[in-house]
């Protein structure tokens, strides 16, 4: 192998400049506080850009009714925007332009949201938009109509994305019985649901006692607590009670999960196993690991199966947190040819982590970028919104963001090795291929017995 | 109106790199850039694809930081980089906690100055190339629409028009050699813009920059290529097949006016007018009213392109209308800025949402933990291509003084057949996904 330098000459210094002192991080000070109808307010001033992003979550989302109507939750909050007593559906885009505010309404497994993000000068504004479609929108027969077709085409064509197809596999074989194995409804569930369904919901569900407000911005806390208490405090609903989940299954063994997808031209791979909520103590020796393993750039299974075998471009394992139990999962999208190859190095890298304790260099690296990408997180509205809606949304102790950086620089090898050993599950792992059958059936077959579904979800042998 | 004043500062080191520096010390972290002014446009014939696949050669290892190192160094001091290839520049980017910066200088200057890299990380490269088109293109529902689809069908000049991402016969074509002339040829001082933002002092980061930088040679660049398009005379169209997904789309270009002429503050207010969601005229006609449509919406690149290209409108629309019945509820929307103006009680709040757009872009513009990324993109964009950073601070002013008038002006002379290109997604599977 012959090599070239590309050099042209000059005096320079040949190592890394060491890393200067480091600056303190001051997180943007937060205002809690609960209205006397059970809304929880959370403000931080962040007055970089003259902007306000505000989000209101409702902590029930589309695992609470998952197993009687799958997707519900998610189409109601599509529909939510589409209009209100007071403002039809063109009106509320209208407003929101003049705002120059972006608005979306999403549900996921744990909870539904409205997010807008718009102008500061238009704070008040925005927050009556939220107000308004929290406790006012109409579900007319008309928008109930066309969201449910628009949501059908979205799902046929979620249908025919390897990446869809495998996630959704993987949650079905971790989670089982559980509500969270259900991450999208099928054609004839949308067609079924009506109107009163999704009112019946949104009455439900969207609720102060439930609810956190989060406005992070370009405003004064004590003036927009007031703007706030004027829009949101004459709110008055009853607290929705909240369903037991059965268990998920628990996986002896390896098993393949074989989806058909006709004519693909790349495999893509899936590793999982059930792992830990964000609550847990073993959360963040678990991020650490993951961070490792296969959760940054510079982690151990992208130097190994993308900078060094070059089976795949983008190759990322990472833990989700969901509220009542979290799994954690690998994937990678790489050439059919090296499916067996592929699933060999990620079952070899979780074993490596699982019995030799990670180098000191390793390890000092993978805190120092755990402590980093989190400060870099607090420099922009998104990155504020999304931390405090992680400490609020599963009630984290009000300390969690400030002790952060210490806590992970408090975690040792033995740390690491205990969450490789506790949830890099590789013996129990369920291993998901989303490919063409006649490719890599062969290939499925070295690991594990194989269960076969085509693109809808359904199982086509044994 | 709340106007934002950015502080931005700029100079020229000795071998013509441009420098330029945008202080905030409200976090504790920095965003560094380094801007080189070649895209795929100017790629070398037989090499489509190569202007990306070289980019990504520039993470296998320089002078004194070999493979992985680059990427090892900026991870273990708690940031993230990365690179993207454009139409007429490439970038290479890191965010960090600040008291990274000088080591971050070190890197880009160390790979500004010698690329050192053999065979072997070429053919990793090109593997992994391989993989992200077939991710992102090839194994894909609208893979590349319409962003692959468009360019052949609406230009003529091979600069313009060829498959940027790579034909894989082209990609295993390239050699290093290739890699080395493409080096020599491009990714010199004198051709690039290094930014700085964030939590520093403008005068040591420009000491830094100083240091590391101003010692790597310039070197005569080629002239500027011709990338212009010979006059188009009627309408262009083509067709592509769609492998996987299940609904018919469709994309209309229009070719846009020259960067920095008054048209282009006016079509670039007609577009916003017509697109950028649910308000945007042609989803609120197509989706909402007329239902023809599941999603409809476009976008013109305005900032950060130096030579011909589109405003495009994606279509995706239910299978039991027809291309020609959509394309004449299209046309029509088209037809209604063209014979009457938009009204300023429409076009007023266009504008603002257009000011609160430009604004979330120069604070994040790349995820949540990429701060000012946007914000550097511009300011790489006015400097290379106009000469005049400060433009961050002006810009604003040309698109909100635009005028019902002009937009329709715009709309008559730059929305027409002659000037625009089509291109249809036909499925070809639609009963196996049902």
């Amino acid at each position: 192998m012959s090599t070239k330098t590309l050099s042209v000459p000059g005096a320079r210094p040949t190592t890394a400049p060491a890393l200067g002192p480091e600056r303190p991080v001051a997180w943007p000070r937060q205002s809690v506080r609960t209205l006397s109808n059970g809304l929880q307010v959370v403000l931080a001033e962040l007055h970089t850009f003259p902007k306000v992003a505000a989000q209101l979550f409702f902590r029930s989302g589309n695992a609470a009714v998952a197993l009687a109507t799958p997707g519900l939750a998610e189409i109601t909050a599509t529909v939510v925007r589409t209009g209100t007593a007071s403002r039809p559906s063109r009106r509320i885009e209208e407003d929101l332009r003049r705002m120059g505010a972006d608005l979306g309404t999403h549900a996921g497994a744990d909870s539904s949201a409205i997010s807008i993000a718009g102008l500061a000068e238009f704070s008040g504004g925005l927050l009556e938009m939220v107000a308004d479609l929290a406790r006012n929108a109409s579900f007319t027969a008309e928008e109930v109509e066309r969201e449910r077709r628009q949501k059908i085409e979205e799902l046929r064509i979620e249908r025919t994305t390897p990446g869809f197809l495998g996630s959704e596999c993987l949650r079905r074989v971790l989670f089982g019985a559980h509500p969270y194995a259900i991450v999208a409804p099928t054609e004839e569930q949308v067609g079924g649901y009506t109107r009163e369904q999704l009112a019946d919901f949104y009455r439900r569900y969207y609720v102060p006692e439930n609810a956190l407000l989060l406005a992070v911005g370009d405003f004064k806390t004590g003036a927009m607590f007031e703007q706030i208490e004027k829009v949101f405090g004459s709110w008055r609903a009853p607290q929705p009670e909240v369903q037991k989940s059965p268990a998920p299954p628990k996986n002896i063994g390896r098993h393949v999960h074989l989806v058909h997808l006709p004519g693909a031209v790349q495999t893509q791979v899936l590793v999982g196993n059930l792992a830990i909520t964000r609550r847990d103590p073993d959360w963040l020796r678990l991020t650490l690991a993951n961070s490792i393993y296969g959760g940054a750039f510079h982690s151990r299974l992208v130097i190994n199966i993308r900078e060094q075998k070059g089976y795949t471009y983008s190759p990322r394992s990472g833990a989700h947190p969901l509220r009542q139990q979290g799994y954690f999962s690998v994937h990678a999208a790489v050439r059919n040819e090296v499916t067996a190859a592929t699933l060999t190095e990620i079952f070899y890298e979780m074993d490596r982590m699982r019995s030799i304790p990670v180098t000191a260099e390793e390890l000092d690296s993978a805190r120092s970028y755990m402590t980093g990408v989190f400060s870099l997180g607090v420099a922009t509205l998104d990155g504020v919104v999304g931390q405090l809606a992680n400490v609020y949304l599963e009630r984290l102790p009000a300390d969690y963001l400030e002790t952060y950086r210490e806590k992970i620089r408090a975690l040792t090898a033995d740390d690491v090795l205990i969450a490789a050993r506790r949830y890099f599950d590789s013996a129990n792992a369920q291993i998901v291929l989303v490919g063409d059958r006649a490719q890599i059936a062969d290939q499925a077959a070295l690991f594990a017995e194989v269960t076969e579904y085509d693109a809808q979800g359904k199982q086509t042998s044994k | 109106m709340e106007r934002l004043r950015i502080p931005v500062e700029y100079t020229t080191l000795a071998n013509g790199l441009r420098v330029v520096a945008s202080p905030d010390r409200s976090a504790p972290v920095v965003t560094v850039g380094v801007y080189y002014q070649i895209g795929f446009r100017l790629e070398p014939r037989g090499r489509s694809g190569f202007a990306h696949l070289f980019e990504h050669m520039m993470f296998q290892g320089s002078e004194n930081a070999g493979k992985m190192e680059h990427i090892r160094l900026i991870n273990s001091s708690g940031g993230l980089l990365n690179g993207t290839t454009n139409y007429d520049i490439t970038n290479y980017f890191e965010s960090v906690p600040s008291n990274a910066l000088e080591r971050v200088l070190w890197l880009e200057a160390d790979r500004m100055r010698a690329l050192k890299v053999d065979d072997e990380n070429l053919r990793n490269q090109r593997d992994v190339v391989k993989e992200e088109v077939r991710v992102n293109v090839l194994n894909q529902p609208y893979g590349g629409f319409p962003w692959l689809d468009l360019p052949p069908v609406a230009f003529r000049n091979w600069p313009n028009a060829h498959n940027f991402y790579g034909d894989f016969t082209d990609l295993d074509a390239a050699t290093l050699e290739d890699v080395g002339n493409f080096f020599h040829t491009y990714y010199a001082p004198n051709n690039a813009v290094l930014l700085m933002l964030g939590d520093f002092e403008p005068a040591e980061g420009f000491a830094l920059a100083k240091r590391y930088f101003e010692d790597i040679p310039a070197h005569p660049l080629p002239p500027r290529a011709n990338v212009s398009e010979p006059a188009q005379t009627e309408e262009r169209r083509g067709e592509v097949e769609e492998k996987f997904g299940p609904l018919p789309a469709m994309a209309i270009g229009y070719t846009a006016p020259p960067r920095g002429t008054d048209d282009w503050y006016a079509a670039t207010i007609l577009d916003r007018a017509l697109h950028g969601g649910r308000s945007g005229r042609v989803h609120r006609e197509l989706v909402l009213e007329k239902q023809i449509a599941v999603e409809a919406d476009g976008s013109a690149d305005t900032f950060d392109t130096n030579g011909p290209t589109q405003m495009v409108t994606r279509i995706f629309h239910k299978p039991e209308f027809t291309t020609d019945q959509t394309l004449a509820a299209f046309d029509e929307i088209i037809r209604g800025v063209q014979e009457n103006e938009i009204r300023e009680d429409e076009l007023d709040p266009v504008k603002v949402k257009f000011r609160a757009d430009f604004y979330s872009m120069l604070e994040g513009g790349m995820g949540a933990h990429m701060p000012r990324f946007g914000l550097m993109h511009y300011l790489a964009c006015f400097t290379l291509f106009d000469g005049d950073p400060q433009r961050i601070n002006t810009i604003l002013d040309g698109f909100l003084a635009v005028t019902p008038k002009q937009a329709q002006a715009a709309a008559r002379k730059y929305l027409v057949p002659k000037n625009r290109a089509i291109v249809v997604r036909r499925p070809v599977a639609h009963g196996a996904a049902r």
